[in-house]
C-alpha cells in the first residue's frame, strides 16, 4: 500500500490530481453522510425535551444537559432499572453466545479446511445456506420449538438461536483462516509423535488466534444487536434485551427524544468501542480468509 | 490446497483401491466429531423449522397458536396469496428495495474502498468513522433516522426549510411516494461499510508490481484501476454483492421500526409483510405459505450464492 503512494508523489499528473481531488470530495461527502446522523443524536441527547422539540431546531443546544444520561443510568428510578436490566440481559446473552460460537465453530471450521470426509463439502454449503434464510421464516417454527423445550422466556432460547445464525459465516471465516496455516506444521508434531487432536490444539490453534477474535466480535454483534427472536421469544419485562427494550421504551414515551437518541447512544457504545479495539483482526481475518484469489 | 490426511497413516487404508462411501465413512468416524456440534445445533433450529413451515403452509389455521385445531386445505393459502394485490405491491416493493441498496451499498462502499486505499493522514481516523454505522444496532440506526425525518422537528427538512427550498417541514415517511426511498437511503447508510471493508480487504492483494509496471508502461490512472484493480476484484465484488443483496432481502428492522409497512403498504416488503401476517393478523397458515414462496425464491439466489462462493473456493485450491 504505502509503496504505492511513494511511486505516486513524485509522479503526479494532472489526471492523477484529477482522481485524487475526486477522491477527497467523494470522501467528504460519505463523512457527512455517515456523521451527520450520529452527530445530530448525540446533540438531541444533551437537549432537555422541551429544547428537542422546538422550530427551527437549535442546531447547538443551548443548555446542553445530561438528565437522559442521568435518569438511564440511575438505579433509582424505574427507567434507570429497566435499562440497566435490559443492559445487562443483552451483555449476558452476547457472551454466552459468543463463547459456544467459538467453542462450537472452531473445530468444524478446522475439520472443513483439512479433512476430507464424505460429506465435507455438502455440509461446509449446508451451513453456509443457513445464512440465506431469513429469520421471519424460523419464527414460529421455533416458537413451538422453544415452547416444546420449555425454552420460551428463557435467554436459552435467544443464545441457542443466536448460535446458529452466527455459525455460518464463523465458519467461513475461519476455514479460510486454518487454509491458510501451513500443514507442515501440523506434519511435523504428528512426526514428533502429537496425535491429531494435540496437533489442532496445541500447533493450529494458537494460530488462528486473530481468526477466533474475528469470530468472536463477529458473534458477539450480532448477538448484541438482534431484534427479531428476542421480540418474539421474550415477553417478560425483566428478561429483554436492549433492541426490544428500547422500542418498549419508545412505544411508552413516544415524545421523549433526548431519552431515545441517549439510549441509542448507550446501546451503541459498547460494540462500537469492540469493533473499533479490534477491527484490524477482523478485516485481517477477512483478507486472509474470504476474500481469496 | 492439499488436505492433511488424517487417516494416511491408517494400515487398513488402501490407497489404490477406492473404498465404499460407506467403509470411508467409517474410516473416517473421528473426523465427523469435529463437524458434529455445528451440524446438531443446524438440524435442532434449521432443519426443523423448515419441515414444520411446509407443512403449516397447506393448512387453515386459528388464530392464535392452537395449532392442534389446524385443517387441511391443500393449496388455497398459495392461491389466496398469488390473486391478491397485496401481493404485487409488497414483491415490486422487495425488488426496489433489494437492487436499490445492494447497488449503491456497493458503489459508494467501492468509492470508499478505492479512495481510502492511498495513504494520508487521518485515514485510520476516517475508516474507522465511516465503518460505525455498520456496527451499531439497526434498532438504534431506525430510531436516529426517525428523528432525522420526523414531520415536524426533523433535521433535513429543517434545513430544506432554513435553506428556502420548501415551505414548509416535508413528511418523509408518511408520504406512499417518499416512504421507500427514504428508508432506502437509512438501509445504505448501514450497508456501503461492509461492501468498503471487503473491497478494502480485496484491494491488499492486488499486486504492487503489476500497478507499478502499468504505471511504466504509461498506463493512466483510469487504465491502471480498469485492467489492474477491476478485474483482480471481480471475486471479492460478487461475493460481496450477493452477501449484500441477500441481507437486503431479508431485512426486516428498518422497515418494521421506522414505518411498520405503512402508509398503505408503501414500505411493506416480504419480510415485513409475513411478519404482520403472523404475528400481526395471526394468519399462521398463508404466513407459512408465503414463507415457502420465499424458500423457493432463495434457493435461485442461493444457487448463484453457492457457485460464487465455490468458485472462490476452486481458484483457492488450484493455486
Amino acid at each position: 500500500m504505502s509503496s504505492t503512494t511513494e511511486i505516486t508523489a513524485p509522479r503526479s499528473r494532472k489526471g492523477v490530481d484529477g482522481w485524487r481531488w475526486a477522491g477527497r470530495i467523494f470522501l467528504a461527502i460519505m463523512l457527512l453522510y455517515t456523521a451527520v446522523p450520529m452527530i445530530w443524536m448525540l446533540l438531541t441527547s444533551i437537549k432537555s425535551g422541551f429544547a428537542a422539540m422546538q422550530f427551527p431546531p437549535q442546531w447547538w443546544p443551548s443548555e446542553p444537559t445530561m438528565a437522559s444520561y442521568q435518569k438511564l443510568l440511575d438505579p433509582q428510578n424505574s427507567v434507570g432499572q429497566d435499562f440497566l436490566r435490559f443492559f445487562w440481559n443483552s451483555l449476558f446473552v452476547s457472551t454466552v453466545t459468543t463463547i459456544l460460537a467459538v467453542v462450537v465453530a472452531v473445530p468444524a471450521a478446522y475439520a472443513f479446511s483439512r479433512f476430507r470426509f464424505p460429506g465435507n463439502r455438502f455440509l461446509f454449503f449446508a451451513v453456509l445456506l443457513r445464512n440465506m434464510f431469513p429469520a421471519v421464516i424460523f419464527l414460529v417454527p421455533l416458537f413451538i420449538l422453544m415452547r416444546w423445550l420449555g425454552l420460551v422466556n428463557t435467554h436459552g432460547s435467544l443464545i441457542l438461536t443466536y448460535l446458529t445464525f452466527g455459525l455460518p459465516l464463523a465458519i467461513w471465516l475461519l476455514k479460510g483462516f486454518y487454509d491458510n496455516i501451513p500443514i507442515q506444521l501440523e506434519q511435523a508434531a504428528r512426526i514428533d509423535g502429537a496425535t491429531r487432536f494435540q496437533a489442532f490444539l496445541l500447533i493450529v490453534t494458537p494460530l488462528s488466534v486473530p481468526g477466533i477474535i474475528a469470530t468472536a466480535i463477529y458473534s458477539f454483534i450480532g448477538a448484541w444487536n438482534e431484534y427479531i427472536y428476542a421480540a418474539t421469544f421474550l415477553t417478560k419485562n425483566e428478561q429483554l434485551t436492549l433492541p426490544v427494550g428500547i422500542q418498549r421504551f419508545f412505544s411508552e414515551n413516544t415524545t421523549d427524544f433526548p431519552g431515545l437518541m441517549a439510549a441509542s447512544f448507550m446501546m451503541s457504545v459498547p460494540v462500537v468501542v469492540l469493533f473499533l479495539v479490534l477491527q484490524k483482526y477482523f478485516v485481517r481475518a477477512l483478507t486472509e480468509g474470504a476474500v481469496k484469489h | 490446497m492439499t488436505s492433511l490426511d488424517g487417516h494416511a497413516s491408517d494400515p487398513r487404508k488402501n490407497i489404490f483401491a477406492r473404498p465404499s462411501t460407506l467403509r470411508q465413512m467409517w474410516i473416517s468416524r473421528a473426523d465427523y466429531l469435529y463437524v458434529l456440534p455445528a451440524i446438531v445445533v443446524m438440524l435442532i433450529v434449521i432443519a426443523f423449522p423448515i419441515y414444520y413451515t411446509i407443512e403449516l403452509s397447506f393448512f387453515k389455521t386459528p388464530p392464535g397458536l392452537q395449532l392442534r385445531d389446524k385443517i387441511f386445505i391443500g393449496g388455497d393459502n398459495y392461491t389466496a396469496i398469488l390473486s391478491s394485490d397485496v401481493f404485487w405491491r409488497v414483491t415490486l416493493n422487495t425488488v426496489i428495495w433489494t437492487l436499490a441498496s445492494t447497488l449503491i451499498a456497493f458503489v459508494l462502499g467501492y468509492g470508499c474502498a478505492l479512495a481510502l486505499h492511498r495513504d494520508f493522514a487521518g485515514r485510520a481516523v476516517l475508516r474507522a468513522i465511516l465503518i460505525i454505522p455498520w456496527v451499531i444496532s439497526a434498532v438504534a440506526a431506525s430510531y436516529i433516522w426517525k428523528w432525522i425525518y420526523h414531520s415536524d422537528f426533523g433535521i433535513i427538512g429543517a434545513m430544506l426549510v432554513q435553506f428556502g427550498f420548501l415551505d414548509r417541514q416535508p413528511n418523509f415517511i408518511d408520504n406512499v411516494h417518499t416512504v421507500l426511498p427514504s428508508l432506502i437511503v437509512v438501509n445504505i447508510w448501514r450497508e456501503f461499510p461492509f461492501a468498503m471493508i471487503m473491497i478494502m480487504a480485496g484491494l491488499q492483494t492486488v499486486p504492487d508490481q503489476l500497478l507499478r509496471a502499468a504505471r511504466v508502461d504509461g498506463a493512466s490512472a483510469w487504465q491502471r484501476f480498469w485492467h489492474v484493480t477491476f478485474p483482480h476484484l471481480r471475486s471479492v465484488s460478487t461475493v460481496t454483492i450477493l452477501l449484500l443483496a441477500v441481507a437486503n432481502f431479508n431485512s426486516f428492522i428498518i422497515p418494521w421500526i421506522m414505518t411498520g409497512g405503512g402508509p398503505s403498504n408503501a414500505s411493506h416488503i416480504w419480510i415485513t409483510h409475513i411478519y404482520e401476517l403472523a404475528f400481526g393478523r395471526q394468519r399462521w397458515g398463508v404466513a407459512a405459505a408465503y414463507s415457502v414462496l420465499l424458500f423457493l425464491i432463495l434457493m435461485v439466489l442461493g444457487y448463484f450464492y453457492v457457485r460464487a462462493l465455490s468458485g472462490n473456493d476452486k481458484r483457492e485450491q488450484g493455486v
